[in-house]
């Protein structure tokens, strides 16, 4: 923070608003850690918890939600009081929805663990890991307003990107060898979406720190490394391997 | 957002000693250069096709060029220069004492009034000079309207109030001098109320009645600025968003500057601000711009109420 309000109480409105992101960062933070677990552990009890765990979240992002519209109704905020509030809130969303997506990777991986193992499970932790690595980042760079690293974040979600659409490619490949492996692949493709999904909120989450920061948005287009959408794997393509 | 005619102006770079003489921490946001070309390169400041598509800004009516002014050996502005565009809104704010009503009173020269006031510099309407000696004070406040904080009715019938002013300046014939001060009223949004008792004194009024009495009183004669030193101040809520409702109606026929306390008020109602310390222009730029993101360190400490 710069220097303080005239009025006490304001800053500490604020203090907390800005601890409850981290705290909300935190959270998903280790939600996501304890969903590729348990993928990696087939571990369906840890599984579990982090679905369950998704509630504290949502409670969380409800407590945030109010307390920003009372600083709003209340403190009138300006110029970047008004950012800090704004994004705060905007960040918020992002976070409620990596939870979710980490809930729905730790969901799927207890379907996968009454299935037998499929060998491409330990590409999927790779991918996980790195998207953990962009929200463990970007959350850092929200507790410093660091929007140098926030621009870090964003410009790294292209990676996580080109491994979704390569799992995406071996995926399908494998279940055209394989087809008994389609159920387990399935679950293990959307796994892999959800966590490219994770990847883009955390992009989000670098842009609104950046708008915070400097009061001018962050305009160019993101390069983007995601090209699985326009994927076509022919069989016979797969079969003459 | 920043029109070609409007001029930002910072008086001081956001690093410059502080006069306040409290030593701060730098802001967050200034410890790193903002202007960084590895960021500034992915950041396109202005979309081209907004900046386009915007209404040409009107002329400047009233330019405001190196002016100073002193009470007595007290220096209470320090070379000020603001335009003030026609048919806009211009604001003036800042902490008490900053010298943002004293720059409306020199706008029509009401300092005069009082022995060991000077100003210098020139204050442009019109190709005219405000300032220079052998102006014709009473002309220049027939052109210039002044409202003040207080409302100041005259103790005479809300008609006379109005007519007053309109005698004052010309020769008008009763039946048009009724038109006039009906067209006022209601320019002033104030005629459904008092259209059936207009012989009653307008100190009878209410504060906030008595304030669009006067707005009334000072649109009457035609003037082409207004000048609003808080109008709004000592008003309830609800008469304070007929004033404001009643700038923004009368914006698209005069040139108005207001001071004001009221953040909200400034940031609601003028299309323009300029903040003020110690005597000093600290910032000018279109209202948007100093309310969203300022570019001088003191005007964001002010407006977001960090004001030490």
């Amino acid at each position: 923070m710069p220097a303080e309000h005239i009025i006490k109480s304001y800053d500490e409105e604020l203090a907390r608003l800005n601890k409850m992101v981290v705290e909300m960062g935190g959270l998903a933070e280790s939600q996501l850690a304890a969903a590729i677990d348990a993928v990696v552990k087939r571990d369906s009890a840890l599984a579990v918890r982090v679905v369950e765990g998704d509630a504290a979240v949502d409670q969380l992002e409800r407590e945030l939600d109010n307390l920003a519209i009372r600083l709003f109704a209340l403190r009138q905020p300006m110029a970047r009081d008004l950012r800090e509030i704004f994004v705060a809130l905007k960040i918020a969303s992002d976070l409620e929805r990596i939870c979710d997506y980490a809930a729905n990777v730790a969901k799927r991986s207890i379907a996968l663990s009454q299935a037998p193992p499929v060998q491409l499970v330990h590409a999927l932790p790779r991918m996980a890991q790195f998207a953990l690595l962009l929200v463990k980042d970007v959350i850092d760079a929200y507790v410093e307003h660091d929007a140098d690293k926030a621009l870090d974040v964003w410009m790294r979600d292209e990676e996580l990107d080109q491994m979704y659409s390569s799992l995406f490619r071996e995926f399908l490949t494998y279940m055209m060898e394989d087809p008994r492996t389609i159920g387990a692949c399935t679950h293990l493709l959307f796994m892999a979406k959800n966590i490219e999904r994770i990847g883009d909120h955390a992009t989000n989450i670098a842009e609104n720190l950046y708008y915070l920061v400097h009061g001018t948005p962050l305009t160019q287009a993101r390069p983007k490394g995601d090209k699985s959408s326009l994927e076509v794997v022919a069989p016979d393509r797969a079969q003459g391997r | 957002m920043i029109s070609p005619t409007a001029r930002p102006i910072a008086a001081e770079e956001p690093d410059s000693a502080d006069p306040t003489g409290v030593d701060e921490a730098p802001p967050r946001q200034q410890r790193r250069p903002l202007a960084a070309p590895p960021i500034a390169a992915l950041v396109q400041r202005k979309p081209e096709g907004a900046e386009a598509a915007r209404v040409e800004t009107p002329a400047v009516k009233v330019d405001i060029r190196h002016v100073n002014f002193f009470y007595g050996k007290f220096h209470a502005l320090r070379d000020i220069s603001i335009p003030l565009h026609d048919r806009r809104v211009t604001a003036f704010i800042g902490p008490s004492r900053c010298g943002k009503s004293t720059l409306l009173r020199i706008l029509n020269r009401i300092y005069e009034l009082y022995p060991g006031q000077a100003a210098t510099g020139e204050v442009i309407l019109d190709g005219d000079n405000i300032l220079a000696p052998g102006l014709d004070v009473n002309r220049l406040r027939g052109k210039i309207g002044m409202v003040f904080q207080k409302p100041t009715p005259f103790p005479m019938s809300i008609h006379d109030n109005i007519a007053f002013g309109i005698r004052l300046y010309e020769r008008v014939p009763k039946s048009e001098l009724d038109d006039r001060v009906e067209s006022a009223l209601r320019r002033a949004a104030l005629w459904d109320e008092v259209k059936n008792k207009l012989r009653d004194s307008g100190l009878s009024l209410s504060g906030g009645q008595q304030q669009r009495l006067c707005i009334a009183r000072a649109i009457a004669i035609e003037p082409e600025v207004l000048l609003l030193d808080e109008p709004a101040s000592a008003l309830d809520p609800i008469s304070t968003q007929r004033i404001e409702e009643l700038v923004a109606e009368l914006k698209t026929d005069y040139c108005i500057a207001i001071v004001t306390h009221n953040m909200q008020q400034a940031a609601r109602s003028s299309d323009y601000t300029a903040f003020l310390y110690l005597g000093e222009l600290v910032e000018f730029d279109e209202t948007e711009t100093i309310f969203t993101h300022p570019r001088v360190r003191r005007t964001e400490d002010y407006i977001t109420g960090r004001f030490g």
